[in-house]
């Protein structure tokens, strides 16, 4: 796998597709952390969203023949991510509206592992809790922000948004993340 | 990092003037990570290429399932032949009676019934 580490995106996407196992693995850990921030972040800490990432890289798999290469991989991956995510949080929304009360449509479990420090753990809760508490059209604005770093720009062309949209959602979405961190 | 200043570096990465991959490394150092576990590239992995298999597995199924229907359906018409043929003997004719099993006689009371006479 030490050989895989070196190459580039666009060798590892070709090899993928002849059926290398080992280049798709590559793939699969470079951008599993980026997949984790997009579905954590917008589904919340919960061991469930582990299905959701996985999908994500089986949807990229079955696409990689769709994949030519103008836009990064990682930028293709982002897009997977945010749509299955969005997914997710309409069939929970339907879900929960058939079966339990209002407001208990996103879970808040934090997925919690032995070897965390406390300081961590509560970090994280903080993080997810808040982002939780927005509505999905912001909170995937600010997370794509928050955890992923991306710019404006870059938010605009993964969302596939207007830049003043992205920019008008972001101020509104920050007085939202300060009412709610006022009350956490 | 306390909880209230990761709350105030959570507001200021929105703000347009802050450098936003700069923050989001902040968060992540304050230990907001979010990660999947150890063994996650193996489940996507194993996931992805069993699936091939299991579409050779599908359609070994469907090929199964033919050879049945075929074998099913050819005993079906060996049965139909036979049946005319036993009906042909007995009834010396391939009349529609013949076929619904009816006698040729009608039942007067049924009529009598329906007409009133």
């Amino acid at each position: 796998m030490e050989s895989y580490r070196k190459k580039g995106d666009d060798e590892l996407v070709r090899a993928s597709l002849e059926g290398d196992k080992n280049a798709f693995g590559e793939i699969v850990n470079r951008y599993q952390g980026m997949v984790a921030r997009t579905v954590k972040g917008m589904l919340g800490d919960s061991v469930y969203t582990e299905d959701i990432g996985q999908e994500v890289f089986i949807k990229l798999y079955h696409s990689l023949p769709e994949f030519r290469g103008e836009a990064k991989l990682s930028t293709y991956i982002q897009k997977i991510a945010i749509n299955l995510t969005l997914n997710e949080i309409k069939r929970r929304k339907r879900f929960f509206s058939m079966f339990a009360q209002k407001g208990n449509s996103e879970m808040h479990e934090i997925e919690v592992a032995d070897h965390e420090s406390e300081e961590k753990r509560d970090a994280r809760e903080v993080v997810s809790k808040a982002l939780m508490s927005l509505d999905p059209k912001f909170r995937v604005i600010v997370a794509m922000r928050m955890l992923q770093g991306y710019s404006t720009k870059e938010t605009a062309e993964i969302l596939d948004l207007p830049l003043g949209t992205v920019l008008s959602r972001l101020s509104r979405a920050q007085e939202h993340l300060k009412n709610i961190l006022d009350k956490l | 990092m306390k909880v209230s200043d990761l709350k105030e570096l959570m507001i200021r990465s929105l703000d347009k003037e802050t450098d936003p991959s700069a923050s989001a490394r902040e968060i992540e150092n304050a230990g907001a990570v979010f990660g999947f576990s150890e063994r996650f590239t193996d489940k996507v992995l194993d996931k992805v290429f069993s699936d091939s298999s299991a579409v050779v597995r599908k359609i070994e199924f469907v090929r199964d399932l033919n050879n049945v229907f075929y074998r099913i359906a050819l005993s079906g018409i060996a049965a139909i032949v036979l049946l005319l043929i036993s009906l042909f003997i007995m009834e010396g004719s391939f009349s529609l009676n013949s076929f619904l099993g009816l006698g040729d006689r009608y039942d007067e009371t049924i009529l009598c019934l329906l007409t009133g006479n």
